[in-house]
C-alpha cells in the first residue's frame, strides 16, 4: 500500500506536466492578446512591442514553453501580466475560499444522499422511495444557474433566514453549498439506493437475516461494504465535478474564490495566472482521485491496486 | 466577515435583515465587475474610472457638455499655441496630509509617458511632449503642435510623486479627492472613507462600499432586499418595470452620452456600397427596440455626439424605419430579390458580438429585422477577449459596439481618420474618406472654438450621410436607488462625483 | 409477455420517453406558432389561450420554442452520452482488465483530462471551429468519456476479486460469460443513473458553451439557452425558466425509469 501511495504521488509530476502543457498550448493558441488589452487601441506599435518583449511574449512559443517549464521546476509560478503580483500569492489567497465551498457542498451532498439513499432502499417501490426518486430528479434537473437564484429568492428574500451573497460567516456558506451540492446528492443517492438493493439480494444478506439480524443492522454491517465501490467511484467523480461547478456558483454568489480568479485570468489572457489557477485546480482533482482509489482498497481489501 | 463588520452590526449577516436599519453613514453601491487596479495611471475600465473620480483629482474635469472645467487648476492660460499653463488652487492635500503640488502632477504624467510604463493611457497622451512643474502651483503642458483637444489630456488623476509603478502600493495610491481607499479586496469590495483633508458635508456618507456582484439577477435581489442602495446601468432593462413598483426603490433615467452603433468592415466590397449601408440603417426599427428591449432607456441617436455636447449638430441625415425603401436600395445595389437563395437571403453578413444575454437578444432582433429585407445575419458569439481580438483584426462584417464617455469631439479623429486603423487607432472598420480626413485633420489643430464647431458640424453631417457607423441610440444612465439616497446629481457621462454630497435619510425621516 | 417486462418503471419510462421522442420528432410541425418569430409587442406575454406557456423577452412563443428545442437538446445529449459511455467503458474496461502500466497510463491521462478546465478547452474550440452543434458534441464527448471510464474500471477492479468470480474462473468460465453474468449487472445500476442524470448536465452545458461561441447557432432554440436567457426574469416571468426545467426533469425521469425498468426486465442474474 505504501509503495502504491508513493507511486501515485510521484505520478503527480507527469500529470502536472501534462496539464500545464495542455493549458499552455490551448491558452496561447486562443485568439486574444493581453498586451493589446492592457495598452488599448491607441498604443503606438513600439509600445506594444516593448511590452511584449518585457513580458517575454515576443519569443517563439517553444522558447516560452521551455522558460515556463524551467521556472515551474523551480517552483516559480511567475507574475501576473495584468497586476504584476506573484501568481502563487494570488492563487493561495483565493484557494481557501474555493476549498471551503467545495468541502461544505460535499458535506451537504453526503448528508442528503446518504439519508435519501438509505431510506429509499429500505422499502423499494414505496411512497418513500418514489418521493426520494422525485427529489433526486428535481435536484439534477434544476441547473446551478437557476437553483441559486431560486434558493436566494425563497430563503433570503422572502423568508429572510439567510444572507443573499458574498462570503462571511457560516450562514453565508449555506445557500452556495446547498446549490452546489444538490446535483451531486441526487446522483449519489440514486446510486447508493441501487447498490444497496443489489447487495440486499445477495446470499450473505439472507444468511445474516436468517441469523436473526434486523434488516437495518444487516444492511449497514454487510450490504454497505459491498455496495461501496460504485458509490465511492461516483463520490470521487462528482467531487471533481464540484470543483468545476464551484466556478459558476462563485459567479452567482459573489464568492471570492479561485474559480472567479481563473475566469478573469482567462478573460484577460493573463497566461501565468491561468496556469497557476489551472495547476491549483488540477492538484485538487488528482488528490480527489487518489483518495477515491485509496478508499477502494480500504473498503474492500480484496481489491488489488494494480 | 470583513464586509459584515463594515456594514454595521446585523445589517447583512442575520436573519433580521428586513427589519434592521441600513447603516446610517454608509452608501452601498453594487458594481458588476471588480476594478483590477484603482491607480488612475493604469485603470482601464469604466468602473475604475468612476470610483477613481472620488479618490483622485485631475487638473480639469469633464463638465456635462463635453467641455472641461478646472478641478485642481483654478485658472488656465495658453501663452502660445503649444504651451498650456495650469495654475493650481492652493490647499489640496493627499489623504495623508501631504500637500499636492505641481511636482506630483509632473511625476504622474511622466510615469505614464515613460516607455516602461505599460499604461493604457500612454497612447492617449501621444500629443503631449512634456509636462513641467514651473513652481509649486504652476504646471505646463507642451503639446506636439497646436492641439485643440489638449484639455482632454489634463483629465488624468494625480498621484503623489514617488508612487511606484506597480505592486501592492500601486494598486490604490493616495489621492486628493473627497474619499480615500480604506479597503480594496479584489473581487469582493472597494471601501472608501472620507479624506480628512477635504471639506466635509455633515450629512454626506462617511463611507462608500462598492460591492462586486457579478450576476444580474442577484443585483436585482440585493436592491429589493435593501442590501444595496445604488446601482447604475447594471440592471437588465426589462426588469426596471418590476423595480419601479417596489416602493422602497426609485428608478431614474437620465439622458446619457453612451453611444451604441453598428460598425461596418469597409474591406468588404458589399459594405463599401453606400446603398447597402443605407438599406441596413433603414431596415432597423430602433424605436421598437428601445421601447420593448430597452424599456425606453435610450434615445435614438443621430451621431456619435449626444445633444448635451457643445459641438452637437442636430441637422444631419437620418434614417427612419422603412423596410420597403431598404429592399429597393438593395435591388438598386445589384442584390436583387429575385436572385436571392432558397431562404430568401440576398447575401449573408457575419455579425459578431459577445455572449451575454442582452447582447444575444439584440443580435437576434437585428437578425429578424434584416431577414425581412433579405439580408441574412450569421451571428457569432464569443467571449469578450476573443471578440475584441476579432474586431481588432478586422475579422467581422458587422458588429455592434459602444463608445462610452466621449467628451471632446476629437474622438472623431481616432475613429474615422484613415490613418487611425488598428493598431494606431480605433478605425476598426478601415473607413477611408479623403474629405473626412481633411476635415478631421483641420479640426485637430483649429484653436478657435467657433471655427472648430463649424468643422465638427461638417464632420457630423458627413458621418451621417456616409454611414461609416449606423447610429443606434444614446444609452440613458439608469439608476436604481434606495429611497433613502437623496441629492444624487446625474451627469450625462455617468459620473459618480455627486456621491460626495448626497444625503442618506434615516428610517424615521422616511416615515417607515 | 413475461411479467418482468411489465414492471411499472419500464412502462412509465417507456411512455415518457416515447412522448418526448414524439415531441422532438413531430412537435415542430405541430406547433402552431413560429418559435423564431420575434414580436416586440408580445414581450413577456402571460400564459393564456393564445400562448399556453407565455412569450419570452423577445415575444416568441415559449411552447413552440420548447417543442423545437426538444429536438436539439434531446438528440445532442443522447448522442453525447451514448458515445461517452461506449468509449469510456471500452477504455476503462481495457485498462482494468489488462492492468499494469497500461492501467497507470490511462488513469493518469484521465487525471489530466479531468483536471484541465473545460472552459479553456471550449474557448479554444469555439475560436478555432466556430459555432456548431457538431463541435459542441465533440467537445463534450472529449471530456465526458473519462467519468464512465473510471466507473467501469472501478467496478471491474472490485469484481475481479470477488469469490464467485474467482471461483467461476477456476471452474473454467470464459471471460465473456463472466462479463455478461457478473460485470454488466453490477455496472448497469450505476451506469443507468449516471447516464440518465447526465442528460441534464449536457443540456445545461450546451447553454454555457453557447455563451462562449460553441453550440447551437442563434436563433435556434434549445432548452439550455432558454434557461440562460430566461433566468434574469425569474421574478417577473418564471414561466420562462420553469418550462425548460420541467422539460429537462421529465427527460431525466423518463430515461431513468426506462433504464431501471430495462434493467429489471433483463434480469441478468437469471
Amino acid at each position: 500500500m505504501g509503495s502504491y501511495v508513493a507511486r501515485r504521488i510521484l505520478a503527480l509530476v507527469p500529470v502536472a506536466l501534462g496539464v500545464a502543457t495542455l493549458t499552455f498550448a490551448v491558452i496561447h493558441l486562443t485568439p486574444g492578446d493581453p498586451v493589446i488589452a492592457m495598452l488599448g487601441e491607441n498604443a503606438a506599435p513600439t509600445d506594444i512591442e516593448g511590452l511584449r518583449h518585457a513580458l517575454g511574449l515576443a519569443q517563439p512559443l517553444l522558447r516560452q514553453y521551455l522558460t515556463f517549464l524551467t521556472r515551474l521546476a523551480r517552483g516559480d509560478l511567475g507574475r501576473s501580466i495584468v497586476s504584476g503580483a506573484p501568481v502563487a500569492k494570488l492563487v493561495l489567497e483565493r484557494l481557501p475560499a474555493t476549498l471551503e465551498l467545495a468541502a461544505a457542498a460535499l458535506c451537504v451532498a453526503i448528508l442528503i444522499a446518504f439519508s435519501l439513499g438509505f431510506l429509499a432502499s429500505l422499502r423499494p417501490g414505496s411512497g418513500l422511495d418514489l418521493g426520494a426518486m422525485g427529489l433526486a430528479v428535481l435536484g439534477i434537473s434544476v441547473p446551478h444557474l437557476c437553483l441559486g437564484p431560486l434558493l436566494m429568492i425563497a430563503f433570503s428574500l422572502r423568508l429572510g433566514w439567510l444572507p443573499l451573497s458574498g462570503r462571511g460567516g457560516l450562514q453565508h456558506l449555506v445557500l452556495p453549498a446547498v446549490t452546489l451540492g444538490v446535483g451531486m446528492a441526487a446522483i449519489v443517492a440514486r446510486i447508493l439506493r441501487q447498490s444497496l438493493l443489489e447487495a440486499q439480494a445477495q446470499d450473505y444478506m439472507r444468511t445474516a437475516l436468517s441469523k436473526g439480524l434486523s434488516r437495518h443492522v444487516a444492511l449497514v454491517r454487510h450490504a454497505a461494504r459491498n455496495a461501496a465501490t460504485p458509490v465511492i467511484t461516483v463520490l470521487g467523480l462528482e467531487t471533481g465535478a464540484l470543483l468545476t461547478g464551484s466556478i459558476v456558483i462563485e459567479q452567482i454568489f459573489s464568492w471570492p474564490g479561485l474559480g472567479r480568479l481563473m475566469l478573469q485570468a482567462i478573460g484577460s489572457r493573463d497566461y501565468p495566472l491561468v496556469e497557476g489557477c489551472v495547476l491549483a485546480f488540477s492538484f485538487s482533482y488528482v488528490l480527489v482521485n487518489l483518495v477515491t482509489d485509496l478508499l477502494y482498497a480500504a473498503m474492500d481489501p480484496r481489491v488489488r491496486l494494480g | 466577515m470583513l464586509l459584515s463588520a463594515l456594514s454595521g452590526a446585523g445589517a447583512s449577516g442575520c436573519g433580521r435583515d428586513r427589519e434592521s436599519e441600513p447603516p446610517a453613514n454608509q452608501l452601498r453601491v453594487e458594481i458588476e465587475t471588480s476594478p483590477a487596479t484603482l491607480d488612475p495611471r493604469y485603470a482601464t475600465d469604466v468602473i475604475s474610472s468612476r470610483i477613481g473620480e472620488l479618490i483622485y483629482d485631475s487638473l480639469v474635469k469633464a463638465d456635462s457638455r463635453g467641455g472641461f472645467v478646472g478641478d485642481l487648476a483654478q485658472s488656465i492660460e495658453r501663452p502660445s499655441s503649444t504651451l498650456w499653463l495650469f495654475h493650481l488652487a492652493p490647499g489640496y492635500r493627499f489623504s495623508d496630509g501631504t500637500p499636492l503640488t505641481a511636482r506630483d502632477v509632473k511625476y504622474t504624467y511622466d510615469s505614464v509617458m515613460s516607455a516602461a510604463s505599460a499604461s493604457l493611457k500612454r497612447g492617449s497622451l501621444a500629443n503631449l511632449v512634456r509636462v513641467d512643474a514651473f513652481d509649486d502651483l504652476t504646471v505646463g503642458f507642451t503639446t506636439r503642435g497646436p492641439f485643440a483637444a489638449a484639455l482632454e489630456l489634463a483629465t488624468l488623476g494625480i498621484v503623489p510623486a514617488g508612487t511606484p509603478a506597480r505592486g501592492p502600493r500601486g494598486i490604490s495610491p493616495l489621492g486628493s479627492g473627497p474619499f480615500r481607499v480604506a479597503l480594496f479586496k479584489r473581487d469582493e469590495a472597494v471601501v472608501l472613507k472620507r479624506n480628512p483633508w477635504r471639506p466635509y458635508q455633515p450629512l454626506a456618507p462617511r463611507a462608500i462600499v462598492f460591492k462586486v456582484v457579478p450576476d444580474a439577477i442577484v443585483r436585482v435581489l440585493e436592491l429589493i432586499k435593501g442590501l444595496s442602495d445604488f446601482a447604475e446601468n447594471n440592471v437588465p432593462a426589462q426588469m426596471l418595470g418590476y423595480l419601479q413598483e417596489r416602493h422602497a426603490l426609485r428608478v431614474e433615467r437620465h439622458g446619457g452620452v453612451g453611444y451604441q452603433y453598428l460598425i461596418f468592415n469597409f474591406r468588404d466590397p458589399r459594405l463599401r456600397d453606400l446603398r447597402v449601408r443605407r438599406a441596413i440603417a433603414m431596415a432597423l426599427d430602433r424605436q421598437a427596440i428601445i421601447k420593448s428591449l430597452l424599456a425606453r432607456t435610450a434615445r435614438p441617436a443621430t451621431g456619435m455626439l449626444a445633444p448635451e455636447n457643445w459641438a452637437y449638430e442636430p441637422d444631419v441625415a437620418t434614417y427612419p424605419y422603412d423596410p420597403t425603401a431598404a429592399a429597393r436600395l438593395l435591388d438598386e445595389a445589384g442584390f436583387r430579390a429575385d436572385k436571392a437563395d432558397d431562404s430568401g437571403a440576398r447575401f449573408t453578413l457575419v455579425y459578431k458580438t459577445t455572449g451575454d444575454p442582452e447582447r444575444r437578444s439584440l443580435a437576434q432582433v437585428f437578425q429578424a429585422m434584416l431577414a425581412k429585407v433579405g439580408i441574412r445575419l450569421d451571428v457569432r458569439t464569443n467571449e469578450w477577449a476573443t471578440f475584441y481580438s476579432d474586431i481588432q483584426h478586422g475579422d467581422f462584417d458587422v458588429a455592434s459596439l459602444a463608445w462610452v464617455g466621449i467628451n471632446d469631439p476629437h474622438h472623431y479623429y481616432t475613429v474615422f481618420d484613415s490613418k487611425m486603423v488598428p493598431p494606431y487607432g480605433s478605425n476598426r472598420g478601415y473607413y477611408s474618406n479623403p474629405k473626412m480626413d481633411e476635415l478631421l485633420e483641420r479640426a485637430e489643430v483649429e484653436m478657435n472654438s467657433d471655427a472648430r464647431r463649424r468643422l465638427y458640424r461638417e464632420i457630423q453631417k458627413l458621418a451621417a450621410s456616409d454611414l461609416p457607423y449606423v447610429s443606434l441610440w444614446w444609452q440613458d444612465n439608469v439608476t436604481v436607488m434606495n429611497r433613502r439616497v437623496r441629492g444624487f446629481i446625474p451627469y450625462p457621462n455617468g459620473s459618480w462625483r455627486s456621491f460626495a454630497s448626497i444625503r442618506l435619510e434615516s428610517a424615521d425621516e422616511l416615515g417607515r | 409477455m413475461k411479467r418482468r417486462w411489465r414492471n411499472p418503471s419500464l412502462v412509465a419510462g417507456a411512455t415518457i420517453v416515447c412522448a418526448l421522442a414524439a415531441a422532438a420528432a413531430f412537435g415542430p410541425l405541430a406547433a402552431p406558432k413560429d418559435p423564431l418569430a420575434i414580436n416586440l409587442d408580445l414581450v413577456f406575454a402571460p400564459i393564456g389561450w393564445a400562448h399556453p406557456l407565455g412569450c419570452d423577452e423577445l415575444g416568441r412563443d415559449v411552447l413552440a420554442r420548447l417543442l423545437w428545442g426538444a429536438r436539439i437538446s434531446l438528440s445532442i445529449s443522447a448522442a453525447v452520452v451514448a458515445v461517452s459511455v461506449v468509449v469510456g467503458s471500452i477504455i476503462g474496461g481495457t485498462a482494468a482488465l489488462l492492468g499494469g502500466a497500461l492501467d497507470e497510463l490511462t488513469m493518469r491521462l484521465i487525471d489530466v483530462l479531468l483536471a484541465f478546465p473545460g472552459i479553456l478547452f471550449a474557448l479554444a474550440l469555439a475560436a478555432i471551429l466556430g459555432p456548431g452543434l457538431l463541435d459542441l458534441a465533440i467537445a463534450l464527448c472529449a471530456i465526458g468519456w473519462t467519468g464512465y471510464a473510471r466507473l467501469v474500471r472501478g467496478e471491474i477492479l472490485s469484481l475481479r476479486e470477488r469469490d464467485y468470480v474467482v471461483a467461476a474462473r477456476a471452474l473454467g468460465s470464459r471471460t465473456g460469460r463472466l462479463l455478461w453474468r457478473h460485470l454488466l449487472p453490477a455496472l448497469a445500476g450505476p451506469l443507468i443513473v449516471r447516464t440518465t442524470f447526465g442528460v441534464a448536465a449536457i443540456i445545461v452545458a450546451e447553454a454555457a458553451l453557447s455563451f462562449l461561441g460553441l453550440g447551437a447557432r442563434l436563433p435556434t432554440p434549445t432548452w439550455g439557452n432558454m434557461l440562460d436567457e430566461g433566468r434574469a426574469f425569474l421574478l417577473t416571468a418564471p414561466n420562462l425558466t420553469a418550462a425548460p426545467v420541467v422539460a429537462i426533469g421529465l427527460s431525466v425521469l423518463g430515461f431513468n425509469l426506462l433504464g431501471d425498468g430495462l434493467n429489471r426486465a433483463l434480469d441478468w442474474r437469471g
